[in-house]
């Protein structure tokens, strides 16, 4: 599964689009984020559209200040957009109150953080347990969930470890496990190799590659380009904008690369076959 | 709920040497709550007891009030009570009440090389053991021919008894009473409860009124108390308003004058007894809820840090959908365990304390009341205490939480 450095990148402005097969798990319209600092406002995300389908796997990429972390904030309901909607399966999410986004985000989101994001005082199990805990899933129902998670991860003889008894690429794992747990429609991965060295990274890649095609839908934040190089579409951000959003070469099958010049996302061609 | 249980025990123990400097200033407002409560407990027991002496069901004539506020000077000019008078009421309430004349001084005793001073002397007739329902525990009481013919007998307390005699047998002993001669017939059983400045009925010794009036003083000038004891009349009521009327009639009072005499019992004396350890109560409660402030501006410190702390914590938590509620109880529920673990130690120890006071002071036991008082407070506490850190936490942003190093 080991990917060898992408051949060159189709030298091409225009956005391209993966054709879609399936209905969006995802789609953002005009979404602007602006924050005040001070007298001063600050376009984070000036205008973005955007639609993920279901079992996507998507890179978002892009300098610092480019709004990648922002983005990545709304989609994962950690904040709202200006103006501008959002939808995540089906729901709307632009005029949620603050418990129904904490809902949308245990139920709908899988976070997998750069530095892990655990909890150092409870052990694995505990851990992973934690979604379906504030789902309010009854205890032996959260219990057999978790440990299959666990399994899923290759890690359900260290469940009643704690976190910093686990190497950090084990760490992520327990973090993958933890996500999976509730069944999201997205994992969202924020630089998930940024803290491990490009062996243990390339591990994890592959678990996250492995759960694509088991038809999760994935979406990995990162400003690496080998790591991107294991989605099939790569977003690129630019000043609050999209600077292109294309099919990661090497994952595009020929017969669906746009033989002219690429059609901009449009909502209407979403579910055309 | 049980899960919130293990995540706050978790906090707690995890910071042992914090957690336990912090639920010190809670053990210490609960010690201090819970031991004030018990003395003013054992307090009105040990009242009780000494004061059970009086008889529940028995009114007291005397000249002045036993409870004086301020108004001494009102009944400065009423005349003695004298024996006459006592003799009088008895003869109207015959039948209907018993009716027990006594009067009291303060002399020293002696007993060969033993001597002891300024002890109650106390002058009245048999019918006094029939008021009281105290019997002597050896010998006898007083009998009618005793006073009578002025028989120079007395009953001693067990303090006196003690104190004169050690391990001799009074009875039949003589002992000087200041300086007139009296042969022992009896010692009463021990009253105990004498703790606040009450009477000690059992440093006193009981002679006959008529011995009494011959070797102490004149009719006139010594103040006799009048014990009515209903023998036929139902209530306290009815029996206090017919001892009343007997008594104007026997003083000759015009309608438009007042009683220039006073009906006392045990009520009375309880009610006094009740606002001023009621008074005390309140201020050492005051003193005690003090300390336990303190202890919970400790706990909501601790909480603060707490809260900060785990800020990244928080952020991760709410990352994967816990709500501002979820984060608020777990705060909340954290600081209420802190201060629950606190008030059970507490407990311990004020029941510890409680067992040196029972043996030592007055009788005092923690009721399942302050128990349970006790505990509610120190969880009251624990949420008051937490409740603002535990609202900064809930309200913190995810982004921010988590981005915090």
């Amino acid at each position: 599964m080991i990917r060898t450095t992408a051949p060159t990148r189709p030298e091409r402005s225009k956005t391209m689009r993966k054709a879609q097969n399936s209905k969006a798990v995802l789609a953002l319209q005009d979404v602007v984020k602006t924050y005040e600092m001070g007298d001063q406002k600050v376009h984070a995300l000036s205008g973005v559209t955007l639609d993920i389908g279901d079992n996507e796997y998507v890179a978002i990429m892009g300098p610092s200040g480019s709004g990648k972390s922002t983005l990545m904030n709304i989609i994962g309901c950690l904040d709202i957009p200006t103006s501008g909607s959002y939808s995540l399966g089906g729901e709307m999410v632009a005029n949620k109150d603050e418990s129904e986004l904490a809902d949308i985000r245990n139920r709908l989101i899988g976070f997998v953080f750069q530095t892990f994001n655990l909890i150092p005082r409870a052990d694995i199990l505990h851990n992973v347990e934690l979604p379906l805990i504030y789902g309010g899933v009854a205890k032996a129902e959260r219990r057999e969930r978790a440990i299959h998670a666990l399994e899923k991860v290759g890690l359900s003889d260290r469940m009643k470890h704690r976190p910093n008894e686990l190497s950090g690429g084990q760490r992520q794992r327990v973090a993958i496990a933890r996500a999976l747990v509730f069944n999201p429609s997205i994992i969202l991965a924020d630089e998930p190799t940024g803290n491990l060295d490009s062996k243990t990274g390339e591990e994890i890649m592959r678990m996250f590659d492995e759960l694509h095609t088991a038809g999760q839908t994935i979406i990995l934040v990162t400003h690496e380009d080998h790591i991107a190089q294991h989605a099939e579409r790569t977003i690129r951000l630019r000043d609050g904008k999209i600077e292109s959003d294309v099919l990661t070469p090497d994952e595009v099958p020929a017969s669906l690369l746009p033989s002219g010049s690429a059609a901009n996302y449009d909502l209407s061609s979403a579910g055309v076959a | 709920m049980h899960e919130s249980l293990k995540i706050a025990m978790s906090a707690i123990v995890a910071n042992k040497a914090r957690g336990a400097l912090t639920t010190l200033g809670i053990i210490i407002g609960i010690v201090a709550v819970i031991t004030t409560m018990t003395a003013f407990n054992g307090m009105q027991t040990a009242f009780r007891q000494g004061a059970g002496a009086i008889g529940v069901d028995v009114i007291y004539v005397s000249r002045m009030p036993w409870v004086m506020m301020n108004d001494f000077f009102l009944y400065r000019n009423r005349p003695n009570l004298d024996i006459d008078e006592a003799e009088q009421l008895e003869l109207a309430m015959q039948g209907r009440a018993i009716v027990n004349p006594s009067m009291n001084t303060r002399r020293d005793l002696r007993f060969r090389s033993k001597s002891m001073e300024g002890v109650d002397v106390i002058g009245t007739t048999q019918k006094m053991s029939v008021i009281t329902n105290r019997m002597p525990e050896y010998g006898r009481f007083l009998m009618e021919f005793d006073v009578r013919y002025k028989k120079d007998v007395v009953v001693i307390g067990t303090v006196v008894a003690e104190d004169l005699f050690g391990d001799v047998s009074p009875i039949n002993k003589e002992i000087d009473v200041g300086r007139h001669k009296f042969r022992v017939v009896g010692v009463m059983e021990e009253q105990g409860g004498n703790t606040f400045g009450g009477p000690n009925f059992d440093r006193q010794v009981i002679v006959p009124i008529s011995t009494f009036i011959k070797a102490f003083g004149g009719r006139r000038n010594t103040d006799v108390d009048i014990a009515v004891k209903a023998s036929t009349i139902a209530g306290m009521d009815d029996l206090e308003y017919e001892v009343i009327g007997e008594m104007r009639k026997i003083r000759k009072l015009r309608p438009s004058e007042e009683d220039n005499f006073s009906i006392n019992k045990l009520d009375s004396l309880l009610g006094a007894f009740n606002s001023i350890v009621g008074a005390v109560l309140g201020i050492g409660l005051l003193v005690t809820s003090i300390a336990l402030f303190v202890g919970g501006i400790g706990v909501m410190n601790i909480m603060f840090v707490s809260v900060t702390e785990r800020t990244r914590e928080i952020g991760i938590r709410k990352a994967i959908g816990a709500r501002r509620r979820s984060i608020l109880l777990q705060f909340l529920f954290e600081s209420a365990v802190i201060c629950l673990v606190g008030g059970l130690i507490g407990i311990a120890i004020a029941a510890a304390l409680t067992a040196v006071i029972n043996a030592t002071l007055m009788p005092a036991s923690i009721s399942g009341g302050i128990l349970v008082a006790a505990l509610s407070i120190s969880v009251i506490v624990g949420v008051l205490a937490g409740f603002v850190p535990a609202y900064k936490g809930a309200r913190l942003d995810p982004i921010d939480a988590l981005r915090y190093e």
